[in-house]
């Protein structure tokens, strides 16, 4: 272990060149010194750090802040819109009046996760027909919720839904359905025009990619 | 505020071994070892003071044929005068705060 440790350590030290750094070299001399491999890595692993500062202390520290800046901030975004918020844009007219198509919203991704899922929440899956397009519906029904529709109204175990974000005059129709444990029965806004659980059955709550926060 | 350079408890460590007797020269590994501090540590300490004169580097050729001369290290007169004034200072803030003295 001792032999493989010093190899990468001169590797990191002189790189292609016959002499390295003087810190680097310096390190280097001391290796000798150390006991046992435990201590030798442990050593040579310190002096790559020093090796690494000893070569880009070449930039002024103001600079070497602005980058570090830069990059953390970068890769936090990145990380952010990832797993925490996005922005999208609605695909298909299926849930106007609230988003129209192409409409921009902003997606959160994690809260839903803690809080769980409520009636009324809209959320963003893929299609269980064409799984890599991704669409916007609303929750209408839990598990264990019986959903049927009557005189163009959803029913939820038996009582009328109170459906506010419906434009007017808004009909729909629907086969009765039971919600199985781990599903989300979800409808589009727009009842005429919707591909929704009335299509498909009910969506697996594990494909829910994240709830809707915001038009804008 | 500002922050006081070459006043963490790394450095003070530091500037105490090489007070102990600062007209010898030191290597790295008998400082790691007797401050305690790792290499990845110590090195960058060391460099910074060298950067800013506060310390003296020096090579020392190897007694055996070839092994590579080591790099050795004491503290100038501005490094001595500084180390003694910033232990000074830690051990007053020891004092004032005791209830947060060094284990």
């Amino acid at each position: 272990m001792r032999r493989a440790v010093r190899v990468i350590l001169v590797r990191a030290v002189r790189g292609r060149r016959e002499q390295g750094g003087p810190w680097g070299e310096a390190v280097l001399a001391e290796f000798d010194q150390t006991r046992g491999g435990w201590e030798s890595l442990s050593w040579a692993a310190g002096g790559l750090r020093a090796v690494f500062q000893e070569r880009f202390s070449a930039y002024a520290p103001r600079n070497r802040r602005i980058v570090a800046t830069a990059v953390i901030g970068m890769v936090s975004l990145l990380a952010i819109n990832q797993f925490v918020l996005t922005a999208r844009y609605a695909p298909s007219g299926s849930m106007a009046p609230t988003v129209p198509v192409a409409g921009r919203f902003l997606l959160d991704k994690a809260s839903f996760r803690v809080t769980g899922l409520h009636y009324g929440d809209v959320v963003e899956f893929p299609i269980p027909a064409a799984p890599d397009q991704h669409t916007i519906k609303r929750v209408v029904g839990l598990p264990g919720d019986t959903i049927d529709c009557r005189d163009g109204r959803v029913f939820r175990d038996g009582k009328a839904v109170d459906e506010p974000y419906l434009a007017a005059g808004s009909r729909t129709d629907c086969a009765p359905a039971t919600v199985p444990a781990g599903k989300l029965f979800v409808l589009g806004d727009n009842r005429l025009s919707s591909a929704d659980s009335r299509q498909w059955g009910p969506i697996d709550e594990t494909d829910v990619d994240g709830r809707l926060l915001a038009t804008f | 505020m500002p922050r006081t350079p070459h006043a963490s408890p790394q450095t003070l460590r530091l500037f105490a071994a090489l007070l102990n007797d600062p007209a010898r020269w030191r290597y790295g590994y008998d400082l790691s070892r007797e401050t305690g501090l790792a290499s990845g540590t110590l090195y960058p300490i060391l460099m910074r003071l060298a950067g800013q004169q506060l310390l003296d580097t020096g090579w020392e050729p190897s007694p055996e044929p070839g092994k590579p001369p080591r790099h050795t290290y004491r503290l100038t007169a501005d490094g001595v005068q500084l180390a003694r004034t910033r232990l000074a200072a830690a051990q007053e803030r020891r004092e004032a705060r005791p209830i947060l003295r060094e284990a």
